[in-house]
């Protein structure tokens, strides 16, 4: 059930001294609401990217639109809050150009799995090696509570006044279904646990996404906040799940929105040849020519 | 003997025409001639009909032409498929299929032609070589035999062409060829079409397009990374790309739209790198917001835009100039984008070079409107020097002004900033396409933003003095003025020289800078003018719209505008010219009150 360690992805710490929160924590207040998941999930961002051991100017932090979106403004590495749902192709752009970079990419489940939606499948599929964290609330929030694409069916939203006639998308199932080597799920409520994940996504090589859920206070049902959650989640390891077993875990995932497992659902044991890598391979062949 | 020839031909897919067509202009580059190559077919992806338009000169051709000096038919139907692409006038020679059945004299077209000569064409292939299939070769030696376009020259196309195909097609097809040549040599026109002799140069010259021109000038600039999207009719510029880019260190990625590719580019610039895009309509409506987002956020990238006629599908495989106003106009909000345009393939090179030091210099996207034909017909060009281009690199903050606290969006005098990338210690920053001071924290402070509109806008301010980005023809007094632009300034080159040699006195003004408007150019250009011309294939005549935004006119400030896939040729600009000095003979300018 251990997973295989796999450092070697450019991760190797270049900072002479070891780096501390405060090499990460801009000096930008965050606009999130008081009690925001958020919080939570850029203080684990913090010490996984402590424990990576990379400095900040070597990490671009790409973003799309939404609350969560304003995460790469609250750390001290290269951020691009760029437009609503376009984060990842961005990104994969930054990542080709300059492969050397640690490319971390954020945003919320409308802007990765609605407006966004049709990038995710593509950048599974190329696998350039970068890390996806989705902070996952079930809501619009920066809009002020409309439907999102992980809004339970029958949720009374401020678009749905009598209850959301659509099925959820269920962002786990479909990342597996596309051939993601590592897919994680955590909690704020769980710093951890959290940590572990998002420090483990960055360093698998290729790319990685963590599914974040991420109680939204002001707009997001009562029922699912962060007490809540905390009680509510059972983690992957403790049930036993080996996370190579990629089957099993597409199993787990389809509990999405009944069951609420946090750890990692998979990981590719023999992780392929990442695109980046492809990209230099090609560029060294035809420059030899 | 006649210095210039235009050559038009049209069949059905199978009939061989645009290969013809494409053996004739490689000929004539061997030759020591200048030509142009203009195709055009149906929407379908294979079969349907095509035609092919060759300009074959002595010196430089500056566009496809009017008139047809030659028409080959092979079937009615499909010529007439193409109507004022392939016009007809009295002195054209008309050659077409006997076995179409038409009588010389009842030939569907609206004027007689001179000369109109029904050949066997099908029979002396299927005699010659044994198929239909050699009929191309058949009519490539009744043009060289009549009009004396490259005999040898011809025919060591078709044995380079041939050879891999075994010695039997070879041979069938020489003979094809052989069979053309003596029938146009046993049938001798009543007229002397035959072209001049080439004027040796001693360069040699080459068959290009302007999509290929576009892609080497793009490495030539330094660009690193290109982002896209196939459609027509820019996807060769991906195509060509994605053969060298990786030799230059650089990398290419198809996206899964126009969307991501432009993101993906704008991502590349954000990393350091000299970045581009390149799409037609549809995928430059799509790449809008994004468009928007590398201006606030001011990323340098090139968004090459080869523009095909519109709204939507529209005319894919057409040229039209129908886009200034949405490359003008593109994406919301308060800003101004730099619209370069070239005036033909050859041209591309300069203008696409100009483009990425534009957008380097100035941190801003920058579009280039290429069009259809400038993009896919082939010309014959001298090879491009490459002597005279400087490149620009993009303004990188000094180790000191890392160290004295780094503002990535800091107000200077000529509002641009220094633009570090990731990598750079001590000049992480948040780039967004929200507003921002001059750190970058995002603000939603009218003030501020008031005065990073005026830093985005200013800072371009330059670009409207820059007159070696016009080019300027005619006596600088006279009283008659054209302005025309992109893939038409060829003609309106033309049809003014033709109008000055006739006496006319005109001056001619092509912006290759769109936009932002120079308006001292303008000015100065409209200052001797009483009457004007804007000539452009627009159904609106948005360059006539757009100058009239910017700049005071003429009093007679006119638009001679055709939507795309209706040639303007030079003769029709010449018209408009002379109509224009009559009236102002008749009508001499009246001091403004």
């Amino acid at each position: 059930m251990s997973v295989p360690s796999t450092t070697d992805c450019g991760c190797a710490p270049s900072a002479a001294a070891p780096l501390t929160i405060k090499d990460f924590r801009s000096d930008l207040k965050p606009i999130w609401c008081p009690g925001c998941g958020d919080y939570g999930v850029v203080t684990a961002l913090y010490r996984a990217l402590v424990n990576i051991g990379r400095p900040a100017h070597e990490v671009a932090f790409i973003s799309g639109i939404g609350c969560s979106s304003r995460i790469p403004g609250y750390t001290t590495a290269y951020g691009f809050n760029t437009v609503h749902g376009r984060a990842l192709p961005v990104a994969q752009g930054i990542k080709m150009a300059n492969p050397d970079l640690l490319v971390l990419v954020a945003g919320g489940d409308g802007d990765g799995f609605s407006i966004g939606g049709g990038h995710v499948p593509h950048a599974i599929r190329r696998n350039l090696d970068l890390t996806y964290i989705v902070m996952d609330n079930h809501i619009y929030g920066l809009t002020k509570g409309q439907m999102s694409p992980t809004t339970p069916r029958g949720a009374k939203t401020n678009s749905t006044t009598y209850g959301s006639l659509e099925e959820p998308v269920n962002p786990l199932l479909y990342v597996l279904a596309y051939g993601a080597g590592f897919v994680a799920q955590g909690l704020p409520a769980d710093m951890e646990g959290l940590t572990k994940m998002i420090e483990a996504a960055i360093r698998y090589p290729g790319f990685s996404f963590v599914n974040i859920q991420s109680p939204c206070v002001t707009f997001g049902d009562p029922n699912d906040q962060m007490k809540v959650q905390k009680a509510k989640m059972k983690k992957l390891a403790d049930l036993g799940h080996d996370p190579t077993n990629r089957l099993r875990a597409m199993d787990l995932a389809q509990a999405y929105g009944t069951e609420l497992y946090t750890g990692i659902f998979y990981q590719n044991p023999t992780p392929p040849e990442t695109y980046d890598q492809m990209i230099r391979a090609r560029q060294a062949e035809l420059q030899a020519k | 003997m006649l210095n210039d020839m235009i050559i038009g031909m049209a069949g059905s897919g199978g009939d061989g025409i645009v290969s013809a067509g494409d053996a004739l202009i490689s000929a004539a580059a061997r030759e020591g001639y200048y030509a142009m190559l203009t195709k055009s077919f149906g929407s379908q992806i294979r079969g349907g009909e095509s035609s092919c338009r060759l300009r074959v000169a002595t010196t430089p051709v500056l566009n496809p032409g009017g008139t047809l000096d030659v028409a080959v038919v092979l079937n009615w139907e499909d010529f007439l498929r193409f109507g004022g692409e392939l016009p007809v006038g009295t002195d054209t020679v008309v050659l077409y299929e006997k076995k179409t059945g038409v009588e010389p004299a009842a030939i569907p077209l609206k004027v007689q032609p001179g000369i109109v000569l029904a050949v066997p064409m099908a029979d002396l292939a299927i005699k010659s070589a044994g198929t239909l299939q050699a009929k191309n070769n058949v009519v490539l030696g009744l043009l060289a035999g009549w009009f004396n376009l490259g005999r040898e020259a011809i025919l060591e196309g078709i044995r380079r062409k041939f050879a891999k195909k075994g010695a039997e097609v070879l041979q069938g097809n020489e003979r094809a060829y052989a069979a053309g040549l003596a029938y146009a040599d046993e049938h001798p026109l009543t007229r002397d079409m035959r072209l001049a002799p080439p004027v040796a140069t001693g360069a040699k010259r080459r068959v290009t397009d302007g999509n290929e021109i576009c892609a080497e000038a793009a490495l030539f600039a330094g660009c690193k990374f290109f982002g896209g999207y196939p459609i027509t009719p820019a996807t060769e510029i991906m195509q060509y790309l994605q053969k060298d880019i990786w030799k230059h260190g650089g990398s290419l990625l198809q996206a899964e739209d126009e969307i991501a590719g432009i993101a993906a580019v704008v991502g590349a610039s954000f990393a350091g790198k000299k970045a581009m895009t390149a799409t037609s309509g549809p995928g430059f409506s799509l790449k809008s917001e994004v468009i928007g987002l590398a201006s606030i956020a001011e990323l340098p990238l090139v968004c090459v835009n080869v523009q095909r006629g519109g709204p939507s599908t529209g005319l894919p495989t057409k040229t039209e100039q129908a886009d200034l106003f949405a490359a003008v106009f593109s994406a919301h909000g308060d800003t101004v984008r730099p619209v370069l345009a070239p005036i033909g393939v050859s041209d591309v090179f300069g203008v696409t070079v100009e483009a990425f030091n534009i957008a380097e210099a100035y941190q801003t996207p920058v579009i280039v409107l290429s069009d259809q034909e400038i993009a896919q017909r082939k010309d014959v060009i001298d090879p491009v020097d490459t002597t005279p281009f400087k490149l620009i690199e993009r303004l990188k903050p000094t180790p000191e002004e890392l160290a004295a606290g780094y503002n990535r969006f800091k107000i200077t005098d000529s509002g641009v900033s220094p633009l570090s990338h990731p990598g750079m210690p001590g000049g992480s920053y948040l780039a967004a396409g929200i507003e921002h001071n001059e750190h970058g924290d995002p603000t939603s402070s009218g003030e501020m933003h008031e005065r990073m509109n005026n830093k985005r806008l200013n800072k371009l301010n330059p670009l409207k003095t820059r007159d070696d980005l016009f080019i300027l023809e005619g006596d600088i007094d006279a009283p008659l003025g054209v302005i025309s632009w992109g893939g038409m300034a060829g003609a309106a080159l033309e049809a003014v020289r033709t109008a000055r040699a006739q006496g006319i006195p005109v001056k001619l003004l092509i912006p290759k800078l769109l936009y932002p408007i120079a308006e001292s150019v303008y000015r100065d250009f409209f200052a001797s003018l009483q009457r004007c011309v804007v000539v452009e294939q627009s159904h609106q005549g948005q360059l006539h719209r757009l100058i009239r935004m910017w700049v005071d006119v003429p009093r007679d400030f006119t638009s001679l505008a055709r939507s795309g896939a209706n040639p303007i040729p030079p003769a029709a600009i010449v018209q408009r010219l002379r109509v224009m000095a009559e009236s102002l003979a008749n009508h001499p300018a009246t001091p403004a009150p």
